[in-house]
């Protein structure tokens, strides 16, 4: 879809194999304590549930997998 | 709370059903088969329609066996956005929930492959969901949290 914001990056989220969630492109990022981050982005979330830096993915995957 | 009750959420919305308060009058499948729908297990699907569609047909429940509450408070504010979509897509992290995605984007799954997304898609962050990559509402019982 057009729009008048439409920039060179298509805003996508990746489900990265055995690895974190891809954010990426122009998107609006609200945390959980509310504060919110505007504009491109490339941001690695955790999806095992063992990262102890979350949301951010910190490789605890690798040892503790995650499933598909 | 009776020990029948079920609840459903999909990181934005928790739908409270009392089964002991339903009398069967049907509205809620007839209004929205992809969310209410008798013959599946779970028989409430979170992820087959909007926020905003299962708000309005928790709401023609006559008997009030099917309720619903906002995540936060916040949410309440929120939920009025869901019907003009904003020109940027929205991230939001749910503390000790899911991922909240609204708006425009492509959601790829591990193979790269296009996966459907809605206008309100929640992901797994626990590690834990049966209906993985999307949220299923598990990290509730497996004690998740994360901010």
């Amino acid at each position: 879809m057009e729009d008048n914001t439409a920039t060179n990056t298509n805003p996508e989220v990746r489900i990265l194999k055995n690895g974190p969630i891809l954010i990426k492109g122009l998107f609006s990022f609200k945390d959980s304590s509310g504060q919110i981050t505007t504009g491109e982005q490339e941001l690695y979330l955790c999806r095992c549930g063992g990262s102890k830096n979350k949301p951010w993915c910190d490789e605890t995957h690798k040892t503790i997998g995650v499933p598909d | 709370m009776d020990k029948t009750d079920r609840n459903y959420t999909n990181g934005e919305i928790t739908v409270f059903w009392q089964p002991k308060k339903c009398i069967h009058a049907t509205t809620c499948y007839r209004e929205l088969i992809d969310v209410f729908n008798p013959r599946k297990r779970p028989w409430v699907n979170m992820e087959g329609a909007s926020t905003e569609e299962i708000i309005k047909v928790v709401k023609l429940c006559p008997t009030q066996a099917l309720s619903f509450t906002y995540n936060s408070e916040v949410e309440s504010e929120e939920a009025s956005k869901v019907n003009s979509p904003e020109a940027m897509p929205e991230a939001r992290v749910m503390t000790d929930g899911p991922l909240v995605l609204r708006g425009s984007f492509t959601l790829y799954d591990t193979d790269g492959r296009e996966m459907k997304s809605m206008k309100i898609t929640s992901l797994c962050r626990c590690g834990n969901s049966n209906d993985l990559p999307y949220c299923d509402g598990r990290h509730r019982k497996i004690g998740y949290t994360g901010k």
